[in-house]
């Protein structure tokens, strides 16, 4: 790929996020209050998913307690407004801090683990912050969640809401292509593409998946706290692991080699829900078949991101169409 | 899994109390084993974690609540806890050539996605069959009454579980060690490539680790129906509480299983006296301190 050919394609990235971001802008003037509420709740899951991806699809990381900072997120907003007193957009700002400062430590104790090791002991800290907001209810409100969420007069409506969260989630979103087009996202990829060469490079590969730990920590936080104040209650289930599996699922439907892909497999997941709502109360039935299905008939897909076996392959993709 | 700590009702440190807290801690030690070492084993062979391991264990309990409301006495109680760990055996047998056989050589994550998916669906199809309502199961009648423990009652089902499960582990212990498929399994264990290269057939050795894996979780569902209400959900529980235990033993290690299981049941019954609010954060923070240290359990080994 030449440097102009890559440059072009850059442009009609850039031109298809604006289109998208159009639509995303008219389209609830046309339709009714559900769908309104329900794009609400895509948007804030498509920053949950993409947030997820940067240390999933970017650094290879494969954690099972991203619910966690989405959760921290959620209750932190939810505490510090409701009881300390916060602002709206000092919570939006100091909820995530909280969550990255979690991210930051728990981190720091599971990078010193790999693979499948990893997994499990970011779904243990996950599981012990959870018990931690179940049991503390003086604290949390424990089982029966945070109740009363404050959201400004501004944003009572559910229009507004809605315009609210696209709007955080589409500054949050160009935050982090920026990083994931950054000298550190690239240094990210090299990491999980061989890690012994790039700290041959001197890449301090510990440190660089620490910080992208902590940064996918802070967006699950903007994303758990825009999801307290819209549903104006946080519930523990928000930290438990089957959260967690949500943006694995979502990356992994809609493609965790491009930026979009985990948005597009929110929008995917909370259709694909909707629909079969509407029909049966066989949800999670339904989704485990989907789930089930795609791992069993495109395994390949994942494994070769994994594995490696596809990696020229795929690094050729990125650099075409990183902005799409 | 109530295990026997609701005798106490007032704490009083005495030797008695202790006894008895070490006896509940032990029958739930004795179902976590039960589970856990199903868990491990089938990690131990396959290097897959079963994440629907939680699954058949329900589906073992919800067949064992159907087989002793069917057939009165306790009768019921003895067919189920032969008839319920086959079925779910078959089931096990059914997952490992319909999904399993098709991702060993896939990475971690396209394991534990799959394994979740079916914990969806068993989900579901448990409330389909047997709805969402809880069903009590009531403690068959030879072992129905409790002992008396410094004066306090403790129920003979209880004891009667934890022999069960020191019997199983000795059972599995001299399948492991003293039986020729026991052999295999080790060395499977070990090195799964060079015994295929010596002519074992591979495949078939892990279809019957993964269903006796799956025997041990439908076992463990039967063991524990008396114990507590058998409902949607408790397929959760138990598998996180038995991947605690197997982590902290260390995956794929067997004792390990049996250490763990100790740990993690008496730290519920006494944690659960001390300080009823945290001891499961008591048990996680235990997790993450071993994952800490060594992430590779108190008897597993560093990942190959």
């Amino acid at each position: 790929m030449t440097r102009e050919g890559s440059r072009g394609l850059w442009r009609s990235g850039w031109l298809w996020a604006a289109l998208t971001l159009v639509v995303l802008v008219i389209y609830p003037q046309l339709v009714s209050r559900y769908y309104i509420v329900l794009s609400t709740e895509v948007v804030i899951l498509a920053l949950l998913a993409t947030s997820y991806n940067l240390i999933f699809g970017y650094a290879g990381l494969v954690s099972f307690g991203h619910a966690a900072f989405f959760g921290l997120g959620a209750y932190g907003m939810g505490l510090l407004t409701k009881n300390y007193g916060f602002p709206m957009l000092g919570g939006l700002v100091a909820a995530p801090l909280v969550a990255a400062a979690f991210a930051f430590v728990i981190g720091w104790f599971c990078m010193r683990t790999i693979r499948l090791y990893f997994s499990l002991l970011s779904l243990a800290f996950a599981q012990l912050l959870y018990v931690i907001v179940y049991q503390w209810t003086s604290f949390t409100g424990g089982s029966d969640g945070l109740q009363g969420v404050p959201r400004p007069e501004l944003l009572s409506s559910h229009s507004s809401y809605y315009y609210f969260a696209l709007g955080a989630t589409v500054l949050c979103m160009l935050v982090m292509w920026f990083i994931v087009n950054s000298p550190f996202g690239w240094s990210l990829r090299a990491i999980r593409e061989n890690t012994q060469r790039s700290q041959f490079l001197g890449i301090n590969d510990r440190f660089y998946k620490i910080i992208a730990f902590t940064i996918a920590g802070a967006f699950a936080g903007v994303a758990g706290g825009l999801y307290s104040q819209f549903q104006k209650w946080a519930d523990p289930e928000l930290l438990f692991w089957t959260t967690s599996a949500n943006p694995v699922l979502m990356s992994i439907l809609g493609g965790m080699f491009s930026f979009v892909g985990p948005s597009v497999g929110a929008v995917v997941f909370v259709a694909l829900r909707e629909i079969i709502k509407v029909r049966t109360d066989y949800w999670p039935l339904v989704l485990g078949a989907v789930l089930l299905t795609l791992v069993l008939t495109v395994p390949d897909g994942i494994v070769g991101f994994l594995v490696g076996k596809a990696r020229p392959l795929l690094l050729g993709k990125k650099a075409e169409t990183p902005g799409s | 899994m109530g295990g026997g700590t609701d005798a106490i009702s007032v704490i009083t440190w005495d030797i008695g109390t202790i006894i008895l807290l070490i006896l509940a801690g032990l029958t739930r030690a004795a179902i976590l084993f039960v589970v856990a070492s199903g868990l491990t084993l089938v990690f131990g062979v396959l290097r897959v974690i079963n994440m629907a391991h939680g699954s058949l264990y329900m589906i073992g309990a919800f067949v064992a609540a159907s087989v002793i409301q069917k057939v009165a006495g306790s009768g019921g109680y003895w067919l189920a806890l032969v008839a319920a760990p086959l079925a779910v055996a078959m089931i096990g047998a059914i997952i490992e050539l319909g999904v399993l056989r098709r991702i060993y050589q896939a990475e971690h994550v396209v394991q534990l996605l799959a394994t979740y998916a079916l914990i969806l669906i068993f989900d579901d199809v448990v409330k389909f069959i047997w709805g969402a309502e809880y069903k009590s199961v009531s403690v068959p009648a030879t072992f129905a009454g409790a002992l008396s423990i410094g004066g306090r009652p403790f129920p003979v089902y209880n004891l009667f579980v934890t022999v069960w499960a020191i019997t199983l582990a000795i059972g599995l212990w001299m399948l492991i060690y003293r039986t020729g498929l026991g052999r295999l399994i080790r060395a499977a264990v070990d090195d799964a490539e060079t015994l295929e290269a010596l002519g074992v057939n591979i495949p078939l050795i892990f279809s019957a680790v993964f269903v006796i894996g799956a025997f041990l979780a439908g076992l463990g569902g039967v063991l524990v129906a008396p114990l507590g209400s058998v409902g949607l959900g408790m397929d959760v529980t138990i598998l996180i509480e038995a991947f605690v235990v197997a982590v902290i033993g260390g995956l794929g290690s067997f004792p390990g299983a049996l250490l763990g299981a100790v740990i993690i049941g008496l730290m519920f019954s006494f944690g659960i006296t001390v300080a009823p609010d945290m001891a499961m954060a008591f048990i996680f923070l235990a997790m993450v301190i071993v994952l800490i240290i060594r992430p590779w359990g108190l008897f597993g080994e560093p990942e190959r």
